[in-house]
């Protein structure tokens, strides 16, 4: 056999499990479908870890740190904008309300000490709750002990704080509708609840990891070029592969468009669990495979772009004017509809204007096109738009799909009942935003 | 003057228990209730001539086995009827039923999916399964995380300890049931919408959220809860109405010698030197004692029987922000005739049961839209019985009594709840039972309608919350009423809680009660 490991999908996250197996001395192929990396998918903490194992500041990681971070029009004129200086924010919070401005800065510290021990948690396989090794349990002993010398108040707020929704979180601490609407949206990202459904609150702060305090969106990159550029595995793209599987192991892949069959006695798929592991349901036991089929990856975000002639002012701008703004803009989806007013979001990089558009039904789009335009005050023509069927984050980042529940109860450590097939992509733990976190944790396994 | 060991302040069912329970233990106890009568929530009153009913309550599943034998209730007048099935009348014509017998319920579901018809079996297996691995959880004191004491560490593992216990399997479905929407949970089981509407409407009463809410799956559990035990299936009446449940505790506790006193509303608790000494009543009498036991909500039992300055600060930010919202009324009416519904037309055994209108998960979903943005469902969920069906004593011969229980009725209304808003609510649940079941509306004689506002009103529940503050999934267990303080102490030394505020809080179970006397005993009063 001409390869040890062959790794579906180029994506951050196969691509850090590819470096990491062949840095351990593997001959390694990762097969992609797309025919060149998608930079609207480099969203997120890049673990500082990886970057270091994998040289990638030396492959030209950029990492884009827009400073104000976020726009928000407010009524009448004039927009909140909130920077990565603490007291600048606060000074422009205070220009709409005094009393959020003096909780601005308790409110971020603790936000930042709840997203440290999400990273904590992050940065490794989640705990085997079920495990009887006592390096295991040692090890679980030494996350709750960590936990608690956070101090009281971190431990209160971990339990009070994660199945809450962020608008009885934010509620708690604030009254203007513009700074929870711009908070709020973190929340429900790429989620379909509504800012008022439980466990938005720790959507919220799972898109808080790796950001610095006060900053509450996710960072954007060009990780997956970096990793690209990075030498030591062989990459062919344009290619789709399916898992092949044989008696319960997995013995390789196979290309769809040539039929190619490429064997190899381990194969990690960073593809949805679900279209991993669907065609070779009869490979799978029963319990197992109901289990994949009930992953909830609804999608509920259109991406596009926007072209403008001009550069727009702001580096992210956020059109979620109030909590119940964003309720609304739910509501619909939850009846199978687009959003009447959707929660639209313009993030630009150096080469180009991104738009992030919630909430899109499954199917056609009628006239969300218009809306969004309507929303930016734009013509329509430029503004261009993709909905996803799937979540982007192959499950969403709900609480009964998070740390040993994900990608399905009981297979948290990236194993299949497949021997030899492993998963390492955003469906596994610790989940979408965090490009590379589950690759390397993935590789850990592995090895 | 008399000096008593306890005085339990509020004669609901919490507060009997715990002075039953006191009592029993050959302490003095007074039960001090600022209504005529004893019962709180679960009163049974005559509000038309010959007509009684449930004024608030209207089920009793809950109340938990080792009460009833421990009080010996059923000697002291609790006689529990089943009710016997569920009908879901739907917007097509057709209808869900849930009978008594097994089989039968099968063959109806088979009628609509042979699937789920598969699946109910399993799906009951499993749940009866969680109920009783979550039952330990209820009877016990919880572990404070957050210290370091002996006793809270050794609870901690213990916990641990029972939760592994359960198994993988399990285990994930109980972190399933706790934090998934119970639509989502019973996505993963069943097909058919309106056995999904039906079951999930469940999951909803008492709380504001919708079927599509994260959090309201575990509340499917407390179906499977009191059947548990053999001692009566899942969901019955009491015959004479809930208010006959209070009147055996009540019957209970003054038999071990515990006195109770109805018009004898409590305005402040006494404290000396950070120590309860005893109350001051409306009249301004007081009685002292040496332990204070407060069966009401938290937020009148801190903000309300105390001084904020006898609390520490950051304790009343908390009990500040303990949620309530309530979101259900009650229309009881009295009856002509019972109604026939559209559905399984004439009178006849569906009327022994109760008739749920829930036909759709979109139409539970959205009357808690409505409620979201301030208004009364314009066509609410309801959850109707007839008990005068199974207890004849409740209505005068050939006449009948219908409970209804809505949802949602937000406690914060838009504008305010009126005279004319309370009526136009009742309109909403009466025109929506006659879309259902024509000519029902010519058969009413007389309407009571019971908003939030009315429920905080006569039964002191802050903001009409039926379980004396929102069962959230942040609001349980430690964190009921406030972390730090959900073992039934308070700051105040000889000052105790013991209402459905505390842990585990909800529905007529008198678990809090129970436990807070063992605390209140364990301490030594």
């Amino acid at each position: 056999m001409k390869y040890d490991a062959v790794v579906i999908g180029a994506g951050a996250n196969g691509l850090v499990t590819a470096h990491y197996l062949a840095r351990a001395g593997k001959r390694i192929l990762v097969v992609e479908q797309r025919p060149a990396a998608d930079p609207a998918a480099d969203i997120g903490w890049i673990p500082e870890v990886v970057i270091r194992d994998l040289g990638l500041s030396g492959a030209g990681l950029r990492i884009y740190e827009p400073d104000p971070w976020i726009s928000a029009p407010l009524p009448g004129a004039g927009a909140l904008e909130l920077s990565r200086d603490m007291a600048r924010s606060t000074e422009a919070i205070r220009r709409i309300s005094p009393a959020d401005a003096a909780k601005w800065p308790e409110f971020c510290g603790r936000m930042r000490t709840l997203a440290g021990v999400l990273e904590r948690l992050y940065l490794a396989s989640p705990p085997d709750i079920e495990s009887n090794d006592a390096r295991e349990l040692a090890r679980i002993a030494a996350v709750g002990l960590y936990v608690r010398r956070l101090g009281k108040q971190t431990v209160i707020d971990l339990a009070r704080i994660l199945p809450m929704s962020i608008a009885e979180l934010l509620d708690d601490w604030f009254e203007s509708d513009v700074l929870k609407g711009l908070l709020g949206a973190l929340g429900v990202w790429h989620l379909k609840q509504g800012p008022r459904s439980g466990g938005t609150a720790f959507n919220f702060l799972h898109h808080h990891a790796g950001c610095r305090e006060g900053v509450f969106r996710p960072a954007r990159s060009n990780v997956t070029q970096a990793l690209s550029n990075v030498s030591g595995v062989e990459v062919r793209r344009g290619e789709r592969a399916a898992v092949l599987a044989k008696n319960g192991r997995a013995t390789g892949v196979v290309l769809e468009k040539s039929g190619e069959a490429i064997l190899a006695p381990l194969v990690v798929s960073s593809a949805d669990p679900r279209a991993t592991l669907q065609p070779i349901a009869f490979e799978l036991d029963p319990e197992f495979a109901h289990a994949v089929d009930n992953i909830k990856a609804r999608g509920v975000v259109a991406r596009g772009t926007l072209a403008l002639g001009s550069t727009p002012p702001y580096a992210t701008f956020c059109i979620a004017p109030s909590l119940e703004y964003l309720e609304r803009a739910y509501d619909d989806a939850k009846y199978g509809r687009d959003s009447a007013a959707p929660y639209v979001e313009v993030q630009r990089t150096d080469s180009r204007v991104e738009l992030h558009v919630q909430y899109v039904a499954p199917g056609a789009h009628g006239d969300l096109l218009q809306r969004v335009a309507g929303v930016l005050n734009v013509q329509p023509n430029h503004v261009q738009l993709q909905a996803a069927e799937q979540s982007l984050y192959h499950g969403e980042l709900t609480l009964d799909q998070i740390l040993f529940m994900r990608p399905v109860p009981g297979w948290s450590r990236y194993r299949t009942p497949i021997e030899g097939l492993y998963l390492c992509g955003s469906g596994t733990h610790p989940g979408g935003g965090i490009p590379g976190a589950a690759g390397r944790n993935a590789a850990r396994e592995i090895l | 003057m008399k000096q008593y060991d306890a005085i339990v302040i509020g004669g609901g069912h919490n507060g009997l228990v715990t002075a039953a329970y006191l009592a029993r233990a050959k302490k003095s106890v007074v039960v001090l209730e600022r209504r005529p009568r004893v019962g709180g929530a679960a009163v049974t009153e005559e509000i038309f001539p010959g007509f009684k009913f449930t004024m608030f309550s209207y089920v009793v599943s809950l109340l938990r086995p080792e009460i009833i034998r421990d009080l010996d209730l059923p000697r002291h007048g609790l006689h529990i009827l089943p009710l016997e099935s569920t009908v879901t009348p739907m917007e097509n014509g057709d209808y869900l039923a849930a009978w008594g017998d097994h089989d039968e319920t099968r063959r109806e579901l088979y009628r609509h999916s042979p699937r789920d018809a598969e699946a109910y079996d399993e799906y009951g297996r499993l749940m009866h399964f969680m109920a009783q691995a979550v039952k330990p959880i209820l009877g016990m004191v919880p572990p404070d995380p957050t210290s370091f004491a002996p006793g809270d560490l050794a609870g901690l593992l213990k916990l641990g300890k029972h939760f592994r216990s359960l198994g993988g399997e399990r285990l994930h479905a109980l972190v399933k049931l706790m934090t998934m929407s119970s639509a989502d949970f019973l996505d993963e089981w069943f097909e058919t919408d309106v056995l999904k509407a039906t079951k999930s409407a469940s999951g909803i009463i008492g709380t504001f959220l919708g079927p599509r809410s994260p959090g309201t799956a575990y509340v499917l559990l407390h179906h499977y809860m009191g059947e548990l035990d053999g001692v009566f299936r899942a969901w019955g009446f009491a015959k004479g109405g809930t208010g006959a449940v209070s009147d055996s505790i009540a019957a209970a506790a003054r038999s071990f010698g515990a006195e109770i006193r109805c018009n004898a509303g409590v305005s402040k608790v006494l404290v000396r030197n950070g120590h309860a000494t005893g109350v001051a009543l409306e009249n301004g009498d007081e009685i002292t004692a040496r332990t204070v036991v407060s069966s009401l909500d938290p937020r009148r039992t801190f903000l309300q029987l105390l001084e904020s300055d006898q609390l520490p600060p950051e304790f009343v930010q908390d009990i500040k922000r303990f949620k309530f919202r309530g979101s259900s009324g009650k229309v009881n009416l009295a009856l002509d005739a019972l109604p026939s519904f559209t559905c399984m037309p004439g009178i006849g055994r569906q009327h022994r049961g109760a008739f749920s209108i829930s036909p759709s998960v979109d139409y539970v979903e959205r009357a808690y839209d409505d409620a979201k943005y301030g208004e009364f469902s314009r066509r609410p969920y309801m959850d109707i019985v007839f008990p005068s069906m199974i207890d004849p004593g409740m209505a005068p011969p050939g006449k009948h009594v219908m409970s209804i229980f809505v949802q949602y009725a937000p406690y914060n209304l838009n504008g305010g709840w009126t005279d004319a808003k309370r009526e136009a609510f009742g309109d909403a649940v009466v025109n929506t039972v006659e879309s259902f079941a024509p000519g029902f509306k010519s058969l009413i004689r007389h309407r009571q309608v019971i908003t939030p506002l009315d429920i905080e009103r006569i039964t002191g529940l802050s903001e009409g919350n039926i379980f004396a503050g929102e069962l959230a999934l942040h609001q349980l267990f430690f964190l009921r009423p406030a972390p730090g303080w959900a073992k039934f102490a308070t700051p105040v030394r000889g000052f105790y809680q013991c209402g459905s505020g505390t842990h585990p809080g909800g529905g007529i179970m008198g678990a809090s009660g129970r436990l807070a006397a063992m605390r209140i005993l364990k301490d030594g009063t």
